[in-house]
C-alpha cells in the first residue's frame, strides 16, 4: 500500500514482496527452533506420554492419523485455491478471486476446527501441557502453527471485505493478494514438515505401527 | 491512494486541506512540536529519537554499573543488599545491550542508511515509526519493574492480598542478562491454577515480555533496512559501491532476522513454563534446562556481532576520512564482515564449554571460535593499512576510532584465550570474562558509537560539538575504562567469581577492586561529559559547515541539517566514495531531475504505528502484573492484543497518503563542491 511500492526498485522486486520473503526467512528460523525442541525431546523421551489412567502410552496410541491426514489434505487444497485466487487477481477477475479466497477461508477454518477437536480429544485422553514434556512441545508447536493459520484466515477475511470497497485492484491489489498468498503457502509448507516429523515418523521404527514393541506396551 | 493526487507542491503540509483516511480519521500534518515527534515518519527524526532514548538508557545503565562497582569497592560491603545487587547487574546488562547499544546503532541506521545510498526515506516509513515506539514501550515495560521494586521497598503493597501470596519478592529482573533456566524457570508440579513453583519473582516476567517486545522492534526495523538497502539505492550505487557502514547495517540486519527467532521461541517456552505450567525447562517433569542455554546462545552469540558490526562500520567510515585515503581493501572488509556474520551462527557453544558437551563438539566449537578471529584480524589490518601513509588528522572522532581499534584488539586477544576450551574452563564465570566482554563491548562498541556521534553530529544538527571537551571526555573514557577493566583480568585469573555480591578479605582482591571502582567513576564521568557536550551542542553549539570533515560519502553533499526530502534530485553515482571524488576530481555525481516543478513526493505522518505500539505496552505491563496475581489484569493483556490489531488494521486501510513538497530551484540543488576550509 506504499506509493513507493509502485516505483521502480534497484532489484526489480517490489518492496512489499521482498519484505514478506524476509519475514518468511525469519519465520523459518522460528519454526525451526520449535520443531528442534520437539524432536530433541522426542529422542530423549521416546516412550511418549502418560494417559488419564496413569499408563505410559506410545504416541501413536494417542494420534488419530486419519483425522490429521484429512486436515493436512484440506490445508494442501486450500493452498491450491490460494494459487487460483492469486492468478485471478493478476488477471483482474475480482469475482473469481472472491470465490477462491472464500474457499481458502473455509478450508482454513476446517483445518482449525480439526485442530480444536484434536486438542480437546487429546486433553481428554490425558495429554496436557503440564503433565509431560511431550504435551508441552506438542501443544506449543502445533498451537503456534494454528495461530499462524488463524492470522492468515483473519488476513484473508479482511482482504475479502476490502475487495468490495473497489480499492483492491491493479498492480498493487494483485501484489497485496500475492503477498498474502506467499504467507499462506509458507504456513502450508510448515505444516507438511510438522505432519511428517511430528505425526508420521511416530509410525516408523521398532516402536512404530509395524514394529514389535507396540503390542507389549499397550495396556 | 486518492489522497496522493497531484496538487501544486507546498513548503509545508499544513498549507493543504486536512487529509482524511477512508473512514474519516484526520491524519496529522504538523512538522514541528510534540505532535510531529509522535507521528513522524521521517527517518532522520526517528533516528534522532532512537539516539536520544538510547543515550538516556546508556546513562541509566551506567548508574546501575556504578552501584555495582560501589558495592564491590571494599570487602564485606553492604552498600546495596544482595537481592538488589542481583537486580542491578541483571538490569545493567540488559539495559546496556538492548536499550543502549542496539538502539544507538539503530539511530545510525535510521539517520545514515537512506542518506548514504541516495534515497529519500526508508522503504516502509510507518513501519520504521512502529519499530521506534515498540522499542520505547518495550524499554518502558522492562523498567517499570523498578517502580514495583521501589514500591515493595517502601511497603506500598503491604495490605494487598496478592502481595502477601508472593513467594519471591524481587520485582526487577534478577537472573542475569541471559536468564539461565532453571533459575528463571520453574520446578515441581503445576497447581490447580496451572502455576508451577518458581525460583525467581516477577522480575523475570518483566524481563521475558520486555525482551520479547524489544525483539519485535528489532525484527521490524531489520526487515525494513534490508529492503531499503537492496531496493532503494540511487542509480549507479551498486552493492560494491555501498559505504561500508551501510554494508555492516545489512549484515547486522540479516543477523537480527535470523537470530532473534531463536530467543523469541525460547522466551515463549519460558513464558509457558512460568504462566501455564509447561515443562520445557522444568527439571521435575523431564525438562532440560540446558536447552535454554543452547537456544539463548544461538541467539546470544550472533547478538554479539549485532552489537559490534555497526561500530565496525562507523570506524570504517571515520578512518578513511581523517586519513584522507580510500579505505584499504574495501572488498575484503565487506567480505570479512559477511564472514563474521556467517561464523557468528556457528560458535554459540563456546559459551557452554563447562556444561560437558563432550570432546567432539567442544573441539569443533573451539576451532570455529578461533576461525572467527581471522576475518576480525583482517579488518584490523585493513584499518591500519588505511591509516598508514595517510594525512592523519586527530579530530575527536578519529581519536575515539583509534581507541576503538586498540581496545577492541585487547578484547579480541582475551577472546582467543577463551576459545581454547581448557583455558576457558578456568576462566568461566570469573571476572576475566567480565573484563573480556567489556573490552569488546565498551572499549569496542561504545568507543565506536561515540566516534560516530561526534563524527555525524554536525550533519544531524548542523552544529559542531566543542572539541576541547570532546578530547577531555575521550581521554577520561579511555583512561577510566582501562583502569576499571584492566585489573579485572587479574582478579578473574586469581579466582574472583563473576556476579558475586561481595567478597571476604585475604584473597588479595581488595586493592584491584578499589582501583576498578575508581576507574569506573572516571569512565562514568567521561561518558556523561561526552553526552552532555552533545546535548548542549544540539541546542547551543556553533554552526557547522555542510562538509566540515571533508567527508567521502553522499550524506556530506547535503545541507545541515538535512532537509525533509534529503535529495532534491536523485543523485547518479559513478564510483565508490563518490562525494570525495566529485569534490576533488572529475564530477562523479550526476543528478536525475525528478524533483523539479512537481516537487518531491513525501509520505504522510500517522498515528497508527504509535497506536499499535501502545498495544504492546499494554501487553508488556499486563502480563507481569497478571503474573503477580493482581486480579483482572488478564483483561489488560487481551485489550492490548485488541489495540495492536486495531492499530495494524487502521494502518493498513489508511494507506501511505502523501503530498508534494517544494524543493529549491534546480540550479542550487545540483551537488557542487562546497568551498570548505579543508578542500
Amino acid at each position: 500500500m506504499s506509493d513507493s511500492a509502485a516505483a521502480p526498485t534497484s532489484t526489480g522486486i517490489d518492496h512489499k514482496k521482498l519484505i514478506m520473503w524476509l519475514f518468511l526467512a525469519s519465520d523459518c528460523m522460528f519454526f525451526g527452533t520449535l520443531i528442534s525442541t520437539h524432536l530433541l525431546y522426542r529422542k530423549l523421551y521416546p516412550t511418549g506420554f502418560t494417559d488419564a489412567e496413569g499408563h505410559v502410552r506410545f504416541v501413536q496410541n494417542l494420534f488419530d492419523i486419519e483425522l490429521t491426514s484429512f486436515s493436512t489434505f484440506i490445508l494442501l487444497m486450500s493452498s491450491f485455491l490460494m494459487a487460483l485466487a492469486v492468478s485471478a487477481m493478476h488477471k483482474g477477475q475480482i469475482a473469481s478471486f472472491r470465490r477462491n479466497v472464500l474457499g481458502v477461508i473455509l478450508f482454513g477454518l476446517i483445518f482449525l476446527g480439526c485442530q480444536v477437536y484434536e486438542f480437546t480429544h487429546f486433553y481428554h485422553k490425558g495429554l496436557t501441557i503440564q503433565n509431560s514434556v511431550f504435551g508441552s512441545t506438542f501443544y506449543v508447536l502445533t498451537g503456534t502453527h494454528g495461530t499462524h493459520v488463524a492470522i492468515g484466515v483473519l488476513w484473508l477475511v479482511l482482504l475479502y471485505f476490502y475487495s468490495f470497497t473497489g480499492k483492491l485492484r491493479g498492480h498493487i491489489g494483485a501484489l497485496d493478494v500475492e503477498i498474502a498468498g506467499l504467507y499462506w503457502h509458507f504456513v502450508d509448507i510448515v505444516w507438511i514438515i510438522i505432519f511428517t516429523v511430528v505425526y508420521l515418523v511416530e509410525y516408523l521404527g521398532p516402536n512404530g505401527i509395524w514394529g514389535s514393541a507396540v503390542a507389549t506396551i499397550t495396556p | 491512494m486518492a489522497t496522493a493526487a497531484h496538487h501544486a507542491p507546498v513548503t509545508d503540509k499544513t498549507e493543504l486541506p486536512v487529509e482524511r483516511s477512508d473512514i474519516g480519521l484526520v491524519r496529522p500534518d504538523r512538522t514541528t512540536g510534540l505532535l510531529d515527534w509522535l507521528t513522524t515518519v521521517d527517518h532522520k527524526k526517528i533516528g534522532i529519537l532512537y539516539g536520544a532514548f538510547a543515550m538516556f538508557f546508556f546513562l541509566l545503565g551506567g548508574v546501575e554499573a556504578l552501584a555495582i562497582r560501589t558495592q564491590l569497592a571494599k570487602p564485606n560491603n553492604d552498600f546495596i543488599s544482595a537481592p538488589m545487587y542481583n537486580q542491578m547487574f541483571t538490569m545493567h546488562g540488559t539495559t546496556m545491550i538492548f536499550l543502549g547499544v542496539m538502539p544507538l546503532s539503530a539511530a545510525f541506521f535510521n539517520f545514515l542508511v537512506p542518506l548514504q545510498i541516495g534515497a529519500r526515506d526508508v522503504a516502509f516509513p510507518r513501519l520504521n515509526a512502529f519499530s521506534l515506539w515498540t522499542f520505547v514501550f518495550g524499554a518502558f515495560a522492562l523498567n517499570v519493574s523498578w517502580v514495583f521494586e521501589f514500591g515493595h521497598l517502601q511497603g506500598w503493597f503491604d495490605n494487598y492480598e496478592w502481595y502477601s501470596k508472593l513467594v519471591y519478592k524481587d520485582f526487577a529482573p534478577a537472573n542475569g542478562w541471559f536468564s539461565y533456566a532453571p533459575l528463571s524457570g520453574t520446578f515441581g508440579q503445576a497447581d490447580a491454577a496451572l502455576h508451577a513453583q518458581r525460583f525467581t519473582g516477577v522480575g523475570t516476567d518483566f524481563w521475558i515480555i520486555g525482551i520479547q517486545i524489544l525483539g519485535v522492534a528489532s525484527l521490524a526495523a531489520s526487515f525494513n533496512f534490508i529492503v531499503t538497502i537492496f531496493n532503494m539505492r540511487a542509480p549507479g550505487m551498486t552493492m560494491m559501491r555501498l559505504p561500508v557502514f551501510t554494508w555492516m547495517t545489512l549484515v547486522t540486519a540479516f543477523l537480527i532476522i535470523l537470530a532473534f527467532p531463536a530467543i523469541t521461541v525460547a522466551l515463549i517456552e519460558l513464558m509457558f513454563d512460568r504462566q501455564f505450567g509447561a515443562n520445557f525447562f522444568n527439571p521435575t517433569n523431564g525438562g532440560q534446562p540446558i536447552l535454554w542455554q543452547h537456544l539463548f546462545w544461538i541467539f546470544g552469540h550472533p547478538e554479539v556481532y549485532i552489537l559490534v558490526l555497526p561500530a565496525m562500520g562507523i570506524v570504517s567510515e571515520i578512518l578513511p576520512t581523517f586519513s584522507r585515503k580510500a579505505l584499504f581493501g574495501y572488498p575484503i572488509i565487506v567480505f570479512s564482515g559477511a564472514v563474521i556474520g556467517f561464523l557468528g551462527f556457528a560458535v554459540w557453544s563456546h559459551h557452554m564449554f563447562t556444561t560437558g558437551l563432550g570432546p567432539v563438539p567442544t573441539a569443533a566449537f573451539s576451532l570455529l571460535t578461533m576461525a572467527i578471529a581471522v576475518p576480525t584480524g583482517v579488518k584490523i589490518f585493513n584499518w591500519v593499512g588505511t591509516i598508514w601513509g595517510g594525512q592523519v588528522r586527530f579530530t575527536p572522532p578519529m581519536v575515539l576510532s583509534l581507541g576503538f581499534i586498540w581496545m577492541f584488539m585487547c578484547g579480541g586477544f582475551s577472546g582467543i584465550m577463551h576459545s581454547s576450551a581448557p583455558a576457558d574452563s578456568q576462566q568461566q564465570d570469573t571476572y576475566f570474562v567480565v573484563a573480556h566482554f567489556h573490552y569488546v563491548l565498551l572499549g569496542g562498541v561504545l568507543l565506536g558509537l561515540m566516534a560516530g556521534l561526534y563524527f555525524w553530529f554536525p550533519k544531524i544538527f548542523g552544529r559542531m560539538p566543542n572539541a576541547t571537551i570532546a578530547y577531555i571526555a575521550s581521554a577520561m573514557v579511555i583512561f577510566g575504562f582501562n583502569l576499571a577493566f584492566g585489573p579485572m583480568h587479574y582478579l578473574g585469573l586469581t579466582g574472583m567469581p563473576r556476579r558475586t555480591h561481595t567478597y571476604q578479605t585475604g584473597f588479595g582482591w581488595e586493592q584491584w577492586n578499589f582501583v576498578a571502582t575508581i576507574g569506573a567513576y572516571i569512565l562514568g564521568l567521561g561518558v556523561f561529559l561526552a553526552f552532555a557536550n552533545l546535548v548542549w551542542t544540539a541546542w547551543r553549539g556553533k554552526r557547522a559547515e555542510t562538509d566540515p570533515w571533508d567527508g567521502r560519502t553522499l550524506e556530506w553533499s547535503l545541507p545541515s541539517p538535512v532537509p525533509a526530502y534529503n535529495f532534491a534530485q536523485t543523485p547518479v553515482i559513478a564510483t565508490r566514495d563518490a562525494w570525495f571524488e566529485h569534490k576533488h576530481g572529475a564530477a562523479r555525481i550526476g543528478a536525475l531531475s525528478d524533483g523539479g516543478p512537481e516537487g518531491v513526493h513525501m509520505p504522510s505522518q500517522s498515528w497508527m504505528p504509535l497506536l499499535a505500539a501502545v498495544g504492546f505496552l499494554m501487553i508488556g505491563l499486563g502480563l507481569p502484573m497478571m503474573s503477580m496475581g493482581i486480579p483482572h489484569l488478564g483483561w489488560l493483556v487481551i485489550a492490548g492484543l485488541g489495540v495492536l490489531f486495531l492499530g495494524i488494521w487502521l494502518w493498513a486501510i489508511e494507506g501511505p497518503g502523501g503530498y508534494h513538497l517544494k524543493t529549491p530551484s534546480a540550479k542550487s540543488v545540483t551537488p557542487t563542491p562546497t568551498a570548505s576550509a579543508h578542500a
